[in-house]
């Protein structure tokens, strides 16, 4: 690109998944517009359907539909659904993209969501309303519950889809069909539905292109030997997720289709659709969703249900993945290692049998009530289609290639791809692809960020001084999960009874779009001045909620919130009536305290734009480069005299790619980066502030340097473990996979080998190191390849327990296999053997599960794979930048799936190996993804804090110290004042609380020895309000005795 | 009673008291404000009860029995930690409490509140219950093998609180719990729980400060401390000689600060209240003080003044540092003795 091109401000992204939305997100909140197109009619793609997702079983929908709200409020972005790109023409920094976009057949603008559309449609019910006459109409599969239900030809994908708006699905419209009915038309109150609407075809000028597109699940129907999608007890996962969820077609019952009855044996089928000749790929996502899926069915069903999972390999290569599988092991899920050859479906119990071959060489024969195959995925249907509009090139499997050290880079210079459309992989790893792809476009389109975009404007505050309080109360069914236990309309009942309450409704969600409009509506209407909801937990919907009402104009924080599902109706599931009471006292606690909210006022504090990156491998180098072109000063501090890390020590990649070639460049690039300042040999001695202006001293050997930055990359990479046992370090012969990679490359004295052993998971996945290393698979295939081309006779032995070459590197493992290299299975319980005979050769002695017997190899080098383990200075680092570890000393980011380069301490990310064992090409992705987040706050002037942040009473102050002590987010920070007492003068510390860092959590105020902190929107005489309700609420309809007697 | 009466408003408690150094307090004015005037005044609340005052007043004015008094059913000004222990003592008296496990053994042994400052109290970097566990090493060296009172809080702050109420029922269930126990000498190792049950229980068996036990170890230490009366044992209950013979029979030399005994400057805060920048200064005073000695410990006998010079010892990035440990005489000599 030349760089005296204008280039555009804007950037089109190719499909609305969790992977189109973050690229969105993270684009648009560095002043780029985005137009986001989606083609069907929500966005939200397949995460949207998942219950929950591993390895936290956090709630799928809680944990994405804020995003989702953020997506359809965000004044940056602007959503184009039932859309596709047509075509693209132009060049990098400025295409013109023609999009199509089909008609919904109802005004978006006018539609509020409501749903009286949908009860009215007779399409796919069986009678017609008016008529009484039978009509011979095939009903509609709900897409959404994949199949497992119905929906009319009028529709909304699901409560929480975005945008909330009804859809008409022309192929099954009475009217679009012939003319008649029109019924939906006739309902909406809203005279939203337009008959006539039009394709529109029209083009977008854009300076990038993010192509997110997601993926496909294998068909089953062409899988003749489990059934061919004709068993109905025979299901996809996906399907199976739907069953499962509370939100699903049977309520979240865990029922068999074919009798709805109660299944008691059940089996997952691995790898339906992928590991085979025809697609020579893992699909990386299958073993964790089988395992999430059983962990969620036991949890429903408990020990009445057996659980089998039949699996080749356990793939739980990612962050927390071992020890979920782990858990899963100890809560009785079975797993079995074998590859399921055909179901049989018995014609009168519809109950499922299979035979297989055990792994000690039995047949078996088991019958089974369902069973779920963990099908596949395959790249998009749209693939091709989009590769020839995009003019971007597909690998063999139609997904979106990508280079070995460009992971977010289509063919097509200023096309980015993000997802599973590049490789299958799960959410974590889409999202920080995702990011890593907004950051290219932000580098691209440096120069013309915030040139196309739009301020949120609100309407200007009402005044609310000296009113009485006026609340209104808004209470939530959640559909089935609040409403489905507490009698909700009683407690609305309740709700308008209590004093100062002046309005009081309920709503099926009340997070959906047309609930938030009326809330406004009634602000308006009734004159309110407080808002309480009651509905989920305000981590996620708070933010929402407050937006709302700032929309109708009170400040944001005249809300508060009661948790009637997770602290109410989930926990008393069994119990509706005591439910309702409980639901109650939680209403009347929050009315009580919304009583006294105060307006607070959010500040605006400037901030530094440098940025500081922590370690100088190839993470940290690639995280430097990338926030360095988009025209920020990079500080890239090192504390080694050298750049390149961990990646010196690799000379080959798994592809053949060399990745000396490449270090070198890219260490060059820093070097001569105009915006980048390389400090080497400079360990840093101190690290203060917080968001917009940190300060951090760094030590080149007694210089001492001070640098001001805006936020912080933390790369400080990983090492590779040297073990203890098979007399490493004793024998000369036994060796790290590190250490033999070096030998076959620079060692002339590395003698050609008649054999070599590999050893896989040497000291991890045990007790003392639970985690999975994820690269050592890998390694191994990469490394006994070599030997083999370098020595084709040398035999070459791989020991495992389970082979983890996930996604594409599935296709080396096979490759390896038809070199002849030899693998061979070893049980935790039973581990390889080495021994040293008295000639000095070496014997490997294991028990081959296969063969049933004890195998001994002698090996000229017996090659360990050890873990990558964390580096042991985390421990001081992370208490400079006051950040957590992971129980196994990794850093932990804010949210293991949608934050994983985030911390919870705003300002600072996390990239390559500090976070977790990872290859190259990942660390390069991940890198990129802390670039464009550090952008997200970098692009900025000015950071808009938190308001209901705690305050100093410096009067009362003693200066002990205890708040800067307990502060999770490095707020407070101790200054020197003189106090004069009478006749006394001293010198001391007082504390002030940065109101950029605060996040109101309140810790500090009650950790306060003096009393000198208030936690504003959580004071004392708020929280004592909440208290005094809870004695006439929740213990005056007293639930159980027991509850109550701890609470006190 | 307290003899308010005979006070004549000469105003030498007030030149004496160590709070007017740091504020507007004023013993004189206090005394006369609810005497002449019947009226209430913040006064009463920023007095430390330190019982400096009537050790000087010509008239014998009982000041501390009118602090008391004079606070009862009212609110405090500011109570310390958010009134978290104050908490603590009244959801006790409302519990059940637990019935003595009867011994031969005549002695009793009380813990106090260590547990619970232990709970509270991270930052002072202190570990509160190892005066327990010193105090009962030293008691079975002295081949004392106490009954472990597991009685309530002995209801001392609640009562400077002005609780008297709370106060009352701990007091209630404390002295039928020692009844049952059939101990004759009551120790204690918190300055005061000795003042509390000698003086508001009115008990009619032997209380007794470990201090005054402690001469009889036979260690022979060879170190140099400074004490630190607390005012609960000297002032309040005139135990000067005990804490310094403990420490001189067993071979250590007090290095004494400039104002001891009955002069001897206040920690700043008792009853958990009191917190705040004034009592700040009483502090850095006193710990000035002590570092002038050149001694290497602080040695003093009551829990609150531990908490509090360690409080400012280990105060985060503090203007002044103190190059001494502060630690209670239990502790200390119980440390001593198993290091011989």
């Amino acid at each position: 690109m030349d760089n005296n091109t204008k280039t555009i401000g804007a950037a089109v992204v190719v499909g609305g998944g969790i992977a189109g939305m973050q690229a969105s997100l993270d684009l648009a909140s560095s002043g780029i517009k985005v137009y986001l197109v989606e083609t069907k009619p929500s966005i939200g793609g397949v995460m949207a359907q998942l219950d929950k997702t591993f390895p936290t079983n956090d709630c799928a929908m809680c944990t994405m539909a804020p995003r989702l709200v953020e997506i359809s409020s965000h004044k940056n972005i602007e959503l184009i659904s039932l859309a596709e790109v047509e075509s693209v023409k132009g060049e990098a920094g400025n295409f013109t993209v023609t999009v199509k976009k089909r008609p919904r057949y109802v005004d978006e603008k006018k539609c509020t969501g409501c749903g009286s559309c949908l009860a009215v449609c007779p399409v796919g019910k069986a009678k017609a309303a008016q008529d009484g006459k039978e009509r011979k109409i095939k009903p509609i599969p709900d897409e959404y519950n994949e199949g497992l239900s119905t929906r009319p030809a009028v529709s909304i994908p699901f409560p929480q889809a975005i945008p909330n708006k009804a859809f008409i699905d022309n192929r099954y419209c009475l009217y679009i069909n012939g003319g008649k009915c029109g019924n939906c038309k006739k309902a909406c109150k809203a005279d939203a539905i337009e008959f006539d609407q039009k394709e529109q075809i029209f083009e977008l000028n854009v300076g990038a292109i993010m192509v997110t597109p997601g993926y496909e699940l294998f068909d089953i129907g062409s899988k003749p030997e489990y059934g061919s999608g004709k068993f109905e007890n025979v299901l996809t996962a996906l399907r199976f997720e739907r069953i499962l969820s509370a939100s699903g077609p049977y309520q979240g019952k865990v029922l068999r289709p074919s009798d709805k009855k109660i299944p008691k044996k059940l089996a997952f089928i691995q790898c339906v659709g992928s590991r085979d000749h025809e697609r020579d790929y893992c699909s990386a996502v299958c073993c964790m969703y089988a395992t999430k899926e059983a962990l969620i069915a036991k949890e429903h069903l408990g020990d009445q249900l057996e659980i089998d999972i039949l699996y080749m390999d356990i793939r739980a290569y990612g962050k927390g993945f071992e020890e979920y599988y782990q858990r899963a092991q100890k809560l009785g899920v079975n797993y079995i290692r074998c590859r399921v050859p055909d179901i049989e479906e018995k014609p009168d119990t519809k109950n499922l049998v299979i035979h297989y071959l055990s792994e000690n060489d039995k047949k078996v024969t088991r019958e089974y009530d369902m069973i779920i195959l963990s099908t596949g995925l395959l790249a998009p249907k749209s693939a091709k289609q989009i590769s020839s509009t995009l003019g971007i090139t597909l690998n063999e499997y139609n997904f979106c290639n990508t280079g070995p050290f460009t992971p977010v880079n289509s063919s097509r210079e200023g096309i980015f791809v993000a997802g599973p459309f590049t490789e299958p992989k799960d959410v974590p790893e889409t999202v920080i692809q995702a990011s890593g792809a907004a950051s290219k476009a932000l580098s691209l389109l440096c120069g013309s960020r915030g040139t196309l975009i739009k301020e949120k404007e609100y309407p200007s505050e009402k005044d609310i001084t000296g009113q009485e309080a006026r609340i209104g109360v808004f209470i939530c069914h959640c559909g089935k999960n609040i409403g489905g236990v507490a009698n909700v309309p009683e407690v609305v009942k309740y709700a308008s009874t209590l004093p100062s309450v002046v309005h009081a409704e309920d709503n099926l969600y009340m997070c959906s779009s047309d609930a938030i409009d009326k809330i406004k509506q009634k602000i308006e209407e009734h004159h309110l001045n407080r808002v309480v909801v009651a509905s989920c937990t305000p981590r996620t919907h708070e933010p929402l909620f407050k937006n709302t009402i700032r929309e109708a104009g009170l400040n944001e924080y005249l809300f508060e919130m009661a948790n009637i599902r997770e602290h109410c109706t989930w926990a008393h599931m069994h119990e509706p009536e005591a439910a309702t009471k409980k639901a109650k006292g939680l209403v009347q606690m929050a009315v009580a305290k919304s009583k006294l909210l105060e307006p607070l006022y959010r500040q605006f504090v400037p901030i530094n734009q440098d940025c500081l990156v922590i370690g100088g491998g190839i993470a940290g180098m690639t995280a430097a480069k990338e926030v360095a072109d988009k025209g920020f000063l990079v500080h890239l501090v090192e504390k080694e005299a050298q750049l390149g890390g961990n990646a010196r020590k690799l000379h080959y990649l798994i592809d053949g790619a060399n990745p000396q070639d490449y270090l070198n460049d890219l260490i060059k690039t820093v070097n001569n980066h105009e915006n980048i300042r390389v400090h080497t040999a400079s360990p840093i001695e101190s690290l203060n502030g917080s968001i917009g202006k940190f300060k951090t001293v760094i030590n080149n050997a007694g210089n001492k340097q001070e640098i001001e930055h805006g936020a912080v990359i933390l790369a400080t990479g990983g090492i590779e473990h040297k073990p203890s046992e098979y007399m490493y370090g004793k024998n000369k012969r036994v060796m790290t996979q590190l250490e033999l990679e070096d030998k076959l490359v620079n060692d002339p004295k590395f003698k050609a080998p008649e054999c070599v052993v590999m050893i896989q998971c040497v000291e991890s996945r045990n007790d003392d190191r639970p985690y999975c290393s994820r690269i050592c698979c890998a390694s191994a295939v990469k490394n006994a390849l070599k030997i083999k081309e370098k020595y084709p006779d040398a035999g070459v032995y791989v020991l495992y327990r389970d082979m983890r070459t996930f996604g594409f590197l599935e296709g080396y493992y096979t490759k390896a296999r038809q070199k002849g290299i030899v693998f061979s299975i070893y049980d935790k319980d039973r581990k390889p053997e080495l021994i040293e005979s008295k000639n000095g050769n070496l014997t490997v002695r294991y028990f081959d599960s296969t063969m049933q017997e004890n195998i001994e190899i002698d090996s000229d080098y017996v090659v360990l794979s050890t873990p990558v383990i964390p580096r042991p200075e985390n421990k001081e680092l992370a208490s400079l930048l006051k950040v957590p570890l992971d129980q196994n000393k990794f850093f932990l980011e804010a949210h293991i799936k949608l934050r994983p380069v985030d911390f919870a301490t705003d300002g600072i990310f996390l990239c390559g190996l500090a976070h977790y064992p990872k290859s190259i090409k990942d660390s390069i992705a991940q890198a990129g993804a802390a670039a464009a987040r550090a952008s997200t706050i970098l692009s900025k002037k000015f950071i808009e804090t938190e308001g209901a942040i705690s305050v100093v009473d410096e009067a009362k102050c003693i200066g002990c110290g205890t708040c800067v002590n307990v502060c999770p987010y490095n707020a407070p920070a101790l200054e020197e004042v003189t106090v004069t007492v009478e006749e006394v003068t001293y010198k001391t510390k007082k504390s002030r609380i940065n109101p950029a860092a605060c996040k109101g959590c309140g810790s500090c105020a009650a950790a306060c020895p003096a009393g000198a902190i208030t936690a504003q929107h959580f004071s004392s005489r708020e929280i004592r309000e909440v208290i005094d309700a809870f004695d006439k609420g929740v213990r005056g309809v007293s639930i159980e005795k027991s509850i109550v007697e701890v609470m006190v | 009673m307290s003899n308010v009466q005979s006070c004549y408003q000469c105003g030498k408690c007030t030149s004496i008291c160590p709070m007017r150094r740091v504020s507007k307090t004023s013993p004189r004015s206090s005394i006369y404000n609810a005497n002449v005037y019947g009226l209430e005044t913040n006064d009463i609340w920023t007095c430390l009860t330190c019982g400096r005052c009537p050790i000087e007043c010509p008239q014998q004015v009982d000041f501390l029995n009118f602090i008391k008094e004079e606070r009862q059913g009212k609110t405090p000004l500011h109570v310390a930690h958010l009134g978290v222990f104050t908490e603590f003592s009244e959801l006790s008296s409302k519990l059940d409490g637990k019935t003595p496990e009867r011994s031969d053994s005549k002695y009793g042994y009380f813990p106090g509140c260590v547990d619970s400052l232990d709970l509270f109290l991270h930052d002072v970097k202190t570990n509160f219950g190892e005066i327990t566990t010193s105090s009962l090493k030293l008691l079975d060296k002295l081949g004392i093998k106490p009954q472990i009172m597991n009685m309530k809080c002995c209801g001392h702050d609640v009562l400077w609180q002005g609780k008297k109420d709370v106060f009352e029922d701990l007091k209630k269930y404390n002295l039928n719990y020692i009844k049952e126990s059939g101990i004759d000498t009551l120790v204690t190792s918190c300055a005061e729980c000795y003042r509390t049950f000698s003086k508001d229980y009115g008990l009619g068996i032997k209380v007794v400060h470990i201090s005054e036990l402690l001469d009889k170890l036979g260690l022979n230490v060879n170190d140099a401390v400074t004490y630190h009366d607390p005012c609960r044992l000297g002032r309040h209950m005139g135990v000067y000689e005990a804490p310094r013979n403990a420490l001189t029979a067993n071979g250590v030399v007090v290095k004494e600060m400039e104002h001891s005994k009955e002069e001897a400057l206040c920690c700043g805060v008792s009853n958990f209240m009191n917190c705040n920048e004034q009592t700040k200064a009483l502090r850095i005073a006193r710990m000035d003080e002590a570092e002038a000695t050149g001694a290497k410990t602080l040695i003093t006998t009551c829990s609150k003044c531990l908490a509090h010079f360690n409080c400012l010892k280990t105060e985060k990035d503090s203007v002044k540092k103190y190059d001494f440990d502060v630690v209670d005489l239990t502790v200390y000599l119980a440390r001593k003795m198993e290091q011989t």
